[in-house]
């Protein structure tokens, strides 16, 4: 889920900073800079793990920063593909299920990753499947019993695998003008999504597979036979 | 910016945690003595100085150790209840079953208890399970082997179970000792240092600050 990824930087430390010992006022700066970001086909930036070189800090013209050329390793989040990771259930649509993980919240399910047969209830707003049923259609779905749907709440721990992860670079470019009216521009895209899958054996609410350990493992057995 | 190497090595949940939380405790540690210092000036009468001693934490990096170690320390992961020694066991245990690099790291952050969880993780151990089960139906030879595999998903479990046991909870405390006289001396320093006026006035305190903080910086942090 975390990994250490080595980056080269040139920081400026500011002259307010020069009391403090030059690595603690480093690491700030670099905090400052990357921390809770996303970098790009890197992942989403935690902390500075730490300084592995620091050359001389160089005053330019121009103004009073003391300017380092650090190498440093950075603690970043970017859980690998087929990776299998813990997150709750933010919010449910009909496309699918959003997730968070408290720091890092563009994570989906879309509803092609849900174990099947399932469907979504527009009243409850949450996803809900029903295992060894024959009904395909939602409209069969929404018409079984509620008692037997297995519902995936918001707020709910859910088990799933990583499937793909899109990294998005959109860069905010000149504003777009049509005959003198300034356009909308797009609803921005998060710069780093992972699309999870929970459709598959053991993945899902965590409750699912610890109340019915049993019932589950029947369940397997009869899938796999 | 340039990344010279986007994934040099992986971290498991816990080290994050590890690393967050000594953040954290730093950080309290400084807020706590800049107020104690401010306080004491106070009482001595001296005329407030400058508002902040310490480099400033960005809002930023607050945010994502506060949240991360909510998610880390919340009580679906097992995380809070490992300690290092566990965690070393743990991996040296699980040598033997030839497992790669990421499924020990998910077993490591997941802590499979029930054959399930660790199904999700080594779908392809437990496939070869079922299967071997489906072939003994009709030959009796591979019984032995699916009784090794099964043995093998057991074994694992118990391994990762006895790593979780031992779970003295004093690691927290330790940690920070060390640092703590240190940087009581630097904040200390750092008051004493910085002009009363300096915050004030930008240009005023890079004019007398330059010489005297690169001097500090460069040779030995002792100021």
């Amino acid at each position: 889920m975390f990994s250490l990824s080595i980056i080269k930087d040139t920081v400026a430390v500011q002259p307010s900073q020069f009391g403090t010992p030059a690595d603690e006022a480093i690491i700030a700066e670099i905090n400052k800079k990357y921390a809770n970001r996303v970098l790009h086909d890197i992942g989403l930036c935690i902390t500075v793990f730490d300084l592995s070189q620091v050359g001389e800090g160089k005053v330019r013209y121009g103004d009073g920063c003391l300017w380092y050329k650090v190498v440093f390793r950075m603690v970043v989040f970017r859980p690998f593909t087929s990776e299998v990771i813990l997150a709750k259930v933010k919010s449910s649509d009909e496309d699918g299920i959003r997730l968070t993980m408290g720091f890092f919240d563009d994570m989906y399910i879309p509803a092609v990753y849900l174990p099947q047969p399932s469907a979504f209830d527009p009243n409850e707003r949450a996803h809900f499947w029903l295992p060894d049923s024959e009904a395909s259609t939602s409209q069969q779905l929404l018409d079984s019993p509620v008692a037997e749907r297995m519902y995936i709440d918001q707020g709910e721990v859910l088990r799933v695998r990583v499937e793909a992860e899109d990294f998005y670079d959109d860069e905010p470019g000149p504003p777009k003008m049509a005959e003198g009216v300034k356009v909308l521009r797009e609803p921005k895209r998060a710069p780093y999504n992972i699309i999870c899958s929970i459709a598959e054996q053991g993945l899902g609410p965590v409750a699912w597979w610890s109340n019915a350990q049993q019932v589950e493992e029947d369940d397997d057995a009869m899938d796999q036979g | 910016m340039e990344v010279l190497n986007p994934r040099s090595s992986l971290l498991s949940n816990y080290e994050v945690l590890t690393l967050l939380q000594e953040l954290e405790s730093t950080h309290l540690q400084r807020s706590k003595a800049a107020v104690r210092i401010k306080k004491e000036e106070e009482a001595a009468g001296a005329p407030p100085t400058h508002t902040n001693p310490i480099p400033d934490i960005s809002e930023n990096i607050r945010t994502i150790q506060v949240e991360a170690i909510q998610y880390l320390t919340s009580d679906h992961l097992p995380t809070a209840s490992q300690t290092p020694n566990g965690i070393s066991q743990l991996v040296k245990d699980l040598s033997p079953y030839d497992l790669t690099k990421a499924e020990k790291l998910q077993i490591v952050n997941l802590t499979p208890t029930t054959p399930v969880e660790l199904y999700v993780v080594r779908p392809y151990l437990a496939c070869l399970t079922t299967l071997i089960l489906m072939f003994t139906l009709t030959t009796k030879i591979v019984e032995e082997l699916e009784d090794r595999l099964g043995d093998s998903m057991d074994s694992i479990l118990t391994t990762v179970e006895t790593s979780l046991s031992t779970k003295p909870t004093t690691a927290n405390g330790t940690r920070d000792r060390a640092k703590q006289p240190l940087f009581l001396k630097d904040t200390v320093g750092a008051w004493d240092d910085v002009d009363a006026d300096a915050i004030i006035d930008d240009l005023d305190f890079m004019d007398h600050g330059e010489g005297a903080g690169i001097e500090g910086d460069l040779d030995v942090e002792d100021d």
